[in-house]
This record gives C-alpha cells, sequence and structure tokens, in this order.
C-alpha cells in the first residue's frame, strides 16, 4: 500500500453514519458522504425522503478529481489548500469540506435549504469525522487479508476475467 | 437505499492505464466494462473532450465478489495521455495501488512510449513512490498494425532491465485485454498480502 488506508466498519463505521444522519437532520440536505481522497466511498447516508441518489461510486470520483484539482490549484496560489467548495445550481447543490488529511466530506442539497446552514453544521461534523477518518487508518494486516485472501481473490479474478 | 453495503466489510483498489497519448488506454477499459456482467461493474464515467480524448480521467469499479467477508473491488482510471494534461495527469495516480502502462506498437509511436515511462517515473518520485514499490505491468497494444514493432523492441526501449512482464494487446477487439488486467491484479493482490 502506497498511501494509508481508511478501513471504515464496525463501530467506527456506526459512528461515520450517525455523524451523516445527524448533519442531514441538521441542516435538511438530501446526501451526505464521506469519500477518502483516492475516490472511495466510504460512508453514506441519504434523507429518508430524498429521490434515490445518483451513482455513489462515480460521485465519489468526481468529487476527488475535483478536490485534488482543486488543491493543486491552491498550491500554485501560494495555498495549501481550499478548505471548502460550493457549487451551486439552479436547483441542486454540492457542498465539499476537507475532513483531515484522508477524507472528504460531501453534502448535496436543493435549493429549498440555504447554503448557510449546510456550511454550518458541515463544518462541525467535518471535524468529527476527521477524527474517526484518522483513527480508522490500518494496514492491511489489521484487515486480516492474508494468503488465504490472496488465493480466494485469485479464484474469483479467473472466474470473472476467464483463466 | 444504497445498493452497497457498508455494514460488510469492503477492500477497494486502485488500478490506473497510463501510456502516450492514443495508445488505447481508454479502449481497455470500454473492453472491460462491455464484458463484465451487470452485476458486476459500476457506472462508467469519462471526462472527455468532443473527439473522444480522455480530458482528466476514465474510471470504472469492477466487483471482485466476497473473500473471506471481505467485498473485494477493483477502481480502473485512465489517465490522459497528451503530453501536455500533465497537471491532471499526476493527480490521478493518488493512492494508486498498480499501474498497467500501455504501450503503442506503432513504429513512430515509439519514442512516445520512452517519454510517457519517463513521464511515469517522475509523477511517481513526487508522490515519494518508487517505480519498483508499485506494481506495474506493459501492455504492447496495437499488435493488428500491419507495421507493428516486435513487442522485444518495445519492452527493450521502455523497460530495458526487463523488470515487468509484457503482455501483447489489441484493445479494440479485446485481445489480451484480460490479461493484462489479471496480471496486475495478481501483483496487487500479492503485494498487499506480502506488505501486511
Amino acid at each position: 500500500m502506497v498511501e494509508p488506508t481508511v478501513a471504515l466498519y464496525g463501530a467506527a463505521f456506526e459512528k461515520a453514519v450517525g455523524v451523516l444522519d445527524e448533519l442531514l437532520r441538521e441542516s435538511g440536505a438530501r446526501y451526505a458522504m464521506l469519500v477518502d481522497r483516492k475516490g472511495f466511498v466510504l460512508a453514506h447516508k441519504e434523507a429518508l425522503w430524498a429521490p434515490r441518489p445518483p451513482a455513489l461510486d462515480s460521485l465519489a470520483t468526481l468529487v476527488a478529481g475535483n478536490a485534488a484539482a482543486t488543491q493543486a490549484l491552491a498550491r500554485m496560489l501560494g495555498e495549501l489548500q481550499f478548505s471548502e467548495q460550493v457549487h451551486q445550481g439552479q436547483h441542486q447543490s454540492l457542498y465539499v469540506e476537507g475532513a483531515g488529511e484522508h477524507a472528504l466530506l460531501l453534502v448535496i442539497f436543493d435549493n429549498s435549504t440555504p447554503v448557510g446552514r449546510v456550511k454550518l453544521f458541515a463544518r462541525k461534523s467535518a471535524q468529527a469525522l476527521a477524527s474517526i477518518a484518522a483513527e480508522s487508518v490500518v494496514s492491511p494486516q489489521k484487515l486480516g487479508i492474508d494468503t488465504e485472501y490472496r488465493e480466494g481473490a485469485n479464484a474469483l479474478l479467473d472466474e470473472l476475467f476467464g483463466s | 437505499m444504497s445498493t452497497i453495503n457498508f455494514a460488510a466489510r469492503e477492500i477497494n483498489f486502485k488500478i490506473v492505464y497510463y501510456g502516450p497519448g492514443m495508445s488505447g488506454k481508454t479502449t481497455n477499459l470500454k473492453w472491460v466494462f462491455q464484458q463484465v456482467p451487470e452485476n458486476r461493474k459500476g457506472e462508467m464515467v469519462s471526462l472527455a473532450t468532443e473527439d473522444e480524448r480522455t480530458l482528466f480521467f476514465d474510471f470504472l469499479p469492477v466487483d471482485l465478489g466476497e473473500v473471506k467477508g471481505f467485498k473485494t473491488r477493483f477502481h480502473l482510471y485512465t489517465v490522459p495521455g497528451q503530453v501536455f494534461y500533465n497537471a491532471s495527469r499526476k493527480l490521478i495516480l493518488r493512492g494508486v495501488d498498480g499501474i498497467v502502462f500501455v504501450a503503442d506498437s506503432a513504429p513512430n509511436r515509439l519514442r512516445a512510449n520512452a517519454e510517457s515511462m519517463r513521464n511515469l517515473r517522475e509523477n511517481l518520485a513526487e508522490y515519494g513512490i518508487r517505480p519498483e514499490d508499485v506494481p506495474l505491468v506493459l501492455q504492447a497494444n496495437k499488435r493488428d498494425l500491419p507495421d507493428a514493432l516486435p513487442v522485444e523492441m518495445i519492452h527493450a526501449v521502455i523497460d530495458p532491465e526487463q523488470r515487468y512482464p509484457i503482455f501483447e494487446a489489441v484493445a479494440s477487439n479485446g485481445t489480451g485485454v484480460f490479461d493484462t488486467l489479471k496480471a496486475v491484479s495478481r501483483q496487487v493482490l500479492a503485494k498487499v498480502v506480502a506488505t501486511s
């Protein structure tokens, strides 16, 4: 592993989902998502009243790509990074804030929700999520990745791609 | 509700297709996307110009299935190959677990292959990664060209020490696409086990 891996499961995962859930209730947003900076979904939550979200993997990838590009822009301007991004559309908007070194918080909301409210509560949530993510950085060994796992995965590769 | 069960443990790997402009990186991904059954893949995302040149990246998630209680997935990315897109190309390498280098077999692209490999090494170095630390496989694509260079010659130019395996491919009809992907995936898995 080149970069540290954030593996969110069990109690830490439940805690993260709890934070996202609270954020949705307080802010009135549609979807909240914790994404790692490599573009993987770590946890997500959608409001009960909201329609089905767009493909989560695609969202995560584009948000991480966008954040990376924005960070590169920030560095060109002599900043370490921009702390938050808001993209406002006619009906839907998107708010992204860094949640520590490894993760990003993504909030999607419609025009019935004031952006100030999203910002206010997202900032609080981002801090809580940053510490959860930081505690969930693990080595693959701790997850139980071993030779048995490798053999199992290799067999699945043959099954999917033909041997 | 979501189609993904996050309560289950999940492992994600990031594989990046690298190489010079027009060598066939996106074509590799398109073939995988076409062939993998519906329930084992997500949406393919392409950020491309109108003439289908990759501008930022292509992305395709592939589900391997469950191993020892771990949901295992491979996220496949391509980079834009054109020389002047290096700033965005470098971003895609972040957190990479394995690399496929797609080389073009055309005689007039030999030099472009070499330059792209050098660029890969430079970009990895900026992330503090030594090329020998990340699993890498080579693919000599477009073997169907009438004037395709011998594979040995391409291999000698992009990998003089012959450190990495090379696969022959015709990505437009799928030849060698899965062999290449399987090889890099196996190396990624081997590496994870070895470092743990």
